[in-house]
């Protein structure tokens, strides 16, 4: 009896034990890179990077005065959100809604999971990857339409119908863009589908799926030419127009996890991942990438006008999806004419 | 892992079945059909499991969301009929003791042994193959039964909007 | 083992989830707490709210939705067949294009029904 009183662990096995997950692989991996911290310093890093490239193509100069360039504004933005009141209207939901926006943070920075950072350098290999982040993906226009419609507020309804139906018009084609990688490679697992580029970059066989699918990316993070659900001449906020204070900020920074993401997942998919001269180590090369990706994004947004929503429906249901299968069919003929061995891994 | 599935699935879809407003009742098929998808995870079916999310939670929960959310004039508030008799719920508790009763039955003759059952892990390129060669025939067959879902489908709502007056914009 | 794969994405939930709850649930209790109507209303740029009988008109849509529904489907059994593509004898690779021809139809007949406004 007393024996087994001793034989709790004493403290100092317990903190051994701590530092020992704490230092493991795995651990630092999901905490650290290319998980959480990755992750969440990242959209950060790219609210600043929207404010900073958007000024300046406004002829501008955007935040200039938390840290040196403005650097720490994000942090900033951070903490005054935190402190803010969240006002909800009557009737609107405020358990619902604070549970979607949360549930947005989550479903925004699944993909990362799976989206190789260096050769081995991914958090779970998944072997259905590329399918897995198509599953995450669908699932965010049922969470925003609960936003919009929790929220009890005629704008926000409207903002999250328009939200729903474009992301549904342009998932399809943006699943059959990645088709031809699919064929041309006969995987869905991210490293492989990496390692397959080795020698050409998937953006210039599949030049024509790469179009289809940075346009339907950028229809699925609701960014110009793309947001009307957004549009802040008509709408305020879209969706997002009753999420106040923290609930806010969250909604927000999941906004801009996606964005990471999805810039990752087109590095991943289109721009070979991690491979290049290994003057700079390779996760080094998915991040420049990445953010190289998300600046032309940024750029598109404070260039071009918004469509008209209508048009935008149609376009994505007829011609985006005519385009993703006529890139099946010229990955069908690469592979006819025997191209195939270029990819294979 | 698998009870704690099967405990999620079937709770979930019993707070679906009860909750007053028809949103919360979404929400819990949602959860239901994403600890379906849970369990296909387990028995090494990624790939259905992956679609089972896109199709049915991305797919057909949104369906329902949407239809609940612009069809229903009322805020989706279900009114009570009654409350439980006595008889309903003796009922009820007699069906649920002879569906235990039938189950536990079930799991202990049945020659089923503890460790988890051997599943073959099916290699997605050969599922292809033989969808494109032995399956081939109900492929087309299956083509043609999504086809008429949809325009079903479609003829079915418009019937309903044709009803309506067009007053609106 | 794969499993581990989805034992990883749930602690890397977990881990989003127990670092942005607290931050929901500190605004939750700092922000300050006021009750009047005004501030209660939902946004609607100054003016009061009047109903909703305007949200009608997004069920022209409503063949999208239907549409999707259909293609996601289609989307699994497309994989399938893109990853054994390169593998899989002449003839057969292309029976699966009529497939997807045959769901053509559909889809026209949904673009024309979203497209006449007097039905919805």
């Amino acid at each position: 009896m007393v024996t087994q009183l001793q034989g709790l662990p004493g403290l100092q096995e317990l903190i051994n034990s701590v530092l020992k997950i704490i230092t493991s692989r795995t651990f630092l991996e999901i905490v650290v890179f290319p998980g959480f911290l990755n992750v969440l310093l990242s959209a950060a890093f790219l609210t600043w990077l929207e404010r900073k490239v958007i000024a300046r193509v406004q002829l501008r100069i955007g935040p200039l005065y938390a840290g040196m360039w403005g650097i720490l504004q994000p942090i900033a933005d951070g903490i005054k959100l935190l402190f803010k009141e969240m006002i909800l209207p009557e009737l609107a939901d405020a358990k619902l809604l604070m549970l979607c926006a949360l549930g947005l943070m989550m479903l925004a920075a699944a993909p990362i999971v799976a989206i190789p950072f260096g050769e081995g350098l991914v958090i779970a290999n998944m072997d259905v990857g590329l399918v897995f982040v198509f599953a995450v993906l669908s699932l965010f226009p049922s969470v925003v339409l609960l936003i919009g419609w929790g929220s009890n507020s005629k704008y926000s309804f409207l903002g999250g119908l328009r939200s729903l139906f474009q992301q549904v018009a342009y998932e399809i084609p943006m699943w059959l863009s990645v088709l031809g990688i699919v064929m041309l490679t006969g995987t869905l697992n991210l490293t492989e589908i990496v390692r397959a580029q080795q020698k050409v970059w998937f953006v210039i066989p599949q030049i024509l799926g790469f179009a289809v699918f940075f346009t339907a990316a950028l229809a699925e993070l609701e960014r110009t030419p793309f947001d009307l659900p957004e549009a802040e001449t008509e709408l305020v906020m879209g969706w997002m127009t009753e999420l106040s204070g923290a609930a806010f900020m969250v909604g927000f920074l999941a906004m801009y996890t996606k964005l990471y993401v999805m810039s990752a997942l087109i590095t991943t998919l289109f721009l070979g991942g991690w491979s290049g001269p290994l003057i700079v180590p390779e996760p080094l090369w998915v991040v420049l990438k990445t953010f190289l990706v998300a600046g032309v994004i940024v750029i598109i947004r404070g260039t071009f006008p918004r469509v008209r929503v209508d048009i935008l429906l149609r376009t994505g249901w007829t011609r985006l999806l005519l385009l993703a299968l006529a890139n099946v069919f010229v990955t069908v003929i690469i592979i006819w004419l025997g191209f195939g061995w270029v990819w294979r891994v | 892992m698998f009870l704690a599935l099967s405990a999620l699935i079937v709770a979930s879809a019993v707070f679906a079945l009860e909750a007053k407003e028809l949103i919360y009742g979404a929400i819990g098929l949602g959860i239901s059909l994403i600890g379906v998808a849970g369990l296909f995870i387990l028995l090494g079916a990624e790939y259905l499991a992956m679609f089972q999310i896109a199709v049915y939670v991305g797919a057909v929960v949104v369906l329902i969301l949407f239809t609940i959310m612009l069809v229903r004039r009322e805020s989706g508030r279900i009114v009570d009929e009654e409350e439980p008799t006595s008889f309903g719920r003796a009922g009820t508790f007699v069906a649920a003791l002879v569906a235990l009763a039938v189950g536990g039955a079930v799991i202990l003759l049945a020659p089923i042994s503890p460790a988890a059952p051997e599943f073959y892990r099916v290699q997605l390129q050969e599922l292809g193959r033989s969808l494109a060669s032995s399956y081939a025939v109900a492929l087309v067959i299956l083509g043609l039964v999504i086809g008429a879902t949809v325009v079903g489908g479609l003829t079915l709502v418009k019937i309903e909007r044709e009803e309506k007056p067009s007053g609106t914009t | 083992m794969a499993l581990g794969s989805w034992s990883l994405l749930a602690i890397f939930e977990l881990v989003i989830f127990i670092t942005t709850f607290p931050l929901l649930a500190f605004g939750w209790l700092m922000g300050a707490k006021g009750k009047n109507p005004i501030r209660d209303a939902p946004f609607e740029s100054g003016q009061t709210r009047l109903g909703e009988a305007r949200l009608r008109y997004m069920m022209q849509y409503y063949p999208y939705l239907i549409m999707y529904v259909a293609f996601d489907v289609v989307a699994m059994f497309l994989f399938t067949w893109g990853l054994a593509f390169a593998s899989l004898p002449f003839a057969q690779g292309y029976l699966f294009l009529v497939f997807v021809a045959i769901l053509a139809v559909p889809l026209g007949y949904a673009l024309y029904l979203s497209g006449r406004r007097d039905l919805w």
